[in-house]
């Protein structure tokens, strides 16, 4: 049953790639995981020194390819759902393509995260008898799992709920897993996690990138441990930077990863670094970066269109600051609300566009076009208004659009959406 | 003219864009030459300075947050609160400051964990495979018959006592309950709804009821606000009917 699972998950795949139905990143993995509700496990024992899960709210694509390119420059081969397709299906199918690999390095979405995390933490099967879930008669001390937590922002509250709802999903994944955990001191609600699962931390030891003013858009700034609010030596941006709780006294972990150079500008992208480079710590392998190119969609460069995909508040500050920083003069939003970019678009009043100097030139466009302009109204812009994304993508530009309307971008600009 | 908007809690009822009502009320005054100052009020501010401001708003909140803005409204600002409604200061209270007001709120399991009282209502949560109430969301102002727009997101069901108006007819979406049809509630000048977030950027014609009823209390005159152009207000609002 196993083979029919991957012969005709193969099977969809080409025909998807070859009749241009997609770039066959979920279906051959969703058609293969309802043959086999247990593929995931099955194919995941075929790789030789285990898995590596990137999860958080921002920054997994990134991340976990900067994992890939870091094993590889190692001489390491590595699978991974580069297309971004992060539920199981998408792993399954990136699998499928390649699993005889020596790490899978997946990007988990953030409701998923607990499902993979049971099936694919590699733990000795005898410490584990009362647990009813389905554990692989190949399971081998030697195999590891390394889960990787960047960070939890309030994204798209009409899809993945609450930001501590999705915190408390995953504290009860990882209190069943022997996975190793990589864990960002600066994420009160990361680190939280990662102090009781011995984790490794990564963080930002640099004063001079403190913030000076505290966005609005912050969801920890209240400690997990007694509920007292929480005092930051500085922030770094969002709710991320160097706190502590005055009453017990919890407070940021000393990191054991805090010097990098990131290969990408924005501060965002340091967290992703340090967190790709704890992984290389632990394996014991040397991290260079230098040469990194960004994935799909993140900073990516076509043409004189820079695009930086910006997908809730605290994301979409980083953004913007980052490419200000960079001197832009032409900005595009583009704001969708279809399934992937969430229904709600209530969270562009949580964007601090007020930091948009006057002599910036600001285009809107997408699904959401009116509820946009009438945001930059209200921060003292008067915004270019596109209802068709096309012919706003002309000339020297910077565009940070949401998930599916980064997809469109990419399809008029390059003729694909993904890869 | 000078007006003080007090906003309850804003680094913990804050949740997914509320502060666009801040903001809308704030330009909005500002457009029409109104000295506006806002207030924030959260857990270690005195009870003297919420006193002394003439607009309220409250907004949505997560669970953990909700915990603890709750137990502080309930002992502290909550009484305030109540008196100044009850006065006629016009407030705005969203989504889960909307389930505070009322008697209380049933939580699927547990005990109900009581509200400020200041609206006759209370709020049930059925149960935990209830679905949410999520969407897109149109409905129309019962005083007014003019539309509003907006987002709600809510698991609580909400049921009016007979002493409390509702504010609007569900004319898409769920509303209160999603049962009877009705969305939010008015008593004397304020204003509660499910219509979570910015409420008020997509509506101008209720951020401005609020302005000039607060500038009414405050000055006790009849207020005509100056005109302003809406035009983009009403575009994004007609988008979304």
């Amino acid at each position: 049953m196993l083979h029919i699972a991957i012969l005709l998950g193969k099977l969809v795949s080409w025909a998807s790639k070859t009749f241009g139905l997609g770039a066959g990143a979920t279906w051959p993995g969703e058609i293969a995981l309802r043959l086999n509700p247990t593929i995931l496990s099955s194919l995941a024992c075929n790789l030789k020194k285990g898995v590596i899960l990137v999860a958080g709210t921002n920054g997994k694509t990134t991340t976990s390819k900067m994992i890939q390119i870091i094993l590889e420059q190692n001489g390491l081969s590595v699978v991974h759902n580069s297309s971004g397709a992060n539920l199981d299906n998408g792993i399954v199918s990136a699998l499928i393509g390649k699993s005889n690999a020596d790490w899978g390095v997946f990007e988990v979405d953030e409701n998923t995260l607990p499902s993979v995390i049971s099936v694919l933490s590699f733990r000795p099967k005898s410490r584990n008898p009362e647990k009813k879930q389905w554990i692989p008669d190949q399971v081998r001390d030697d195999k590891r799992t390394i889960i990787v937590l960047l960070n939890i922002f309030r994204d798209q509250l009409d899809r993945y709920g609450e930001v501590d709802v999705i915190a408390q999903k995953w504290e009860k994944a990882l209190r069943g897993s022997k996975a190793t955990i990589i864990a960002n001191a600066d994420d009160p609600l990361i680190a939280h996690l990662g102090l009781f699962a011995k984790a490794t931390f990564f963080g930002i030891n640099d004063k001079t990138k403190f913030f000076t003013t505290m966005e609005h858009a912050t969801d920890s700034t209240f400690c997990l441990n007694c509920g007292s609010r929480l005092k930051y030596e500085g922030i770094y941006f969002s709710h991320l930077g160097i706190w502590e709780c005055t009453k017990c006294r919890e407070k940021r972990p000393k990191p054991n990863i805090s010097d990098g150079k990131s290969p990408l500008p924005g501060l965002y992208n340091l967290y992703n670094t340090l967190a790709a480079m704890s992984v290389a710590k632990i394996l014991g392998i040397k991290a260079d970066l230098a040469g990194f190119h960004p994935a799909f969609g993140r900073q990516e460069e076509v043409g004189n269109v820079k695009i930086f995909l910006s997908k809730n508040p605290a994301g979409f500050n980083q953004s913007l600051r980052t490419v200000l920083e960079l001197g832009a003069k032409n900005l595009l939003f583009v704001l969708n609300d279809r399934i992937p970019d969430g229904r709600d678009v209530s969270w562009i009043w949580d964007v601090d566009f007020e930091m948009i100097p006057k002599d910036v030139s600001v285009r809107v466009s997408g699904d959401r076009v009116y509820d946009l302009a009438l945001r930059l109204k209200y921060a003292g812009i008067k915004a270019d208004i596109y209802e068709n994304l096309e012919d706003a993508l002309s000339g020297p530009l910077y565009v940070l659009p949401t998930y599916s309307a980064m997809l469109e971008v990419r399809k008029i600009l390059k003729g694909r959406k993904i890869l | 003219m000078k007006l003080t908007i007090a906003w309850l809690y804003p680094d913990l009822m804050s949740t997914y864009g509320d502060r666009g009502n801040i903001i809308v009320l704030t330009k909005r005054c500002q457009w029409r030459g109104i000295d506006v100052g806002v207030k924030e009020i959260t857990l270690e501010t005195s009870v003297s300075e919420l006193k002394k401001s003439d607009l309220i708003f409250m907004g949505g909140a997560q669970d953990r947050q909700q915990k603890l803005a709750g137990t502080d409204f309930l002992k502290h600002k909550g009484p305030f609160v109540k008196e100044m409604v009850e006065k006629g200061i016009p407030a705005l209270f969203v989504c889960a400051a909307y389930q505070f007001v009322g008697h209380y709120y049933k939580p699927y399991q547990g005990d109900p964990i009581p509200g400020a009282g200041i609206f006759d209502l209370y709020t049930e949560h059925p149960s935990d495979q209830a679905k949410r109430l999520i969407g897109n969301v149109v409905a129309e102002v019962i005083s007014s018959k003019k539309t509003i727009v907006g987002f709600e997101n809510h698991g609580g069901r909400t049921y009016l006592g007979k002493n409390l108006a509702p504010f609007a007819k569900v004319i898409k979406g769920f509303g209160n309950n999603g049962e009877d049809g009705y969305e939010g509630a008015v008593y004397k000048n304020a204003i509660g709804s499910y219509f979570h977030g910015p409420l008020l950027p997509k509506n101008p014609h209720v951020a401005d009821w609020l302005i000039a009823k607060a500038l009414e209390e405050k000055y006790g005159k009849k207020i005509k606000l100056v005109e302003s152009d809406d035009t983009l207000e009403w575009h994004a609002h007609r988008f979304a009917l």
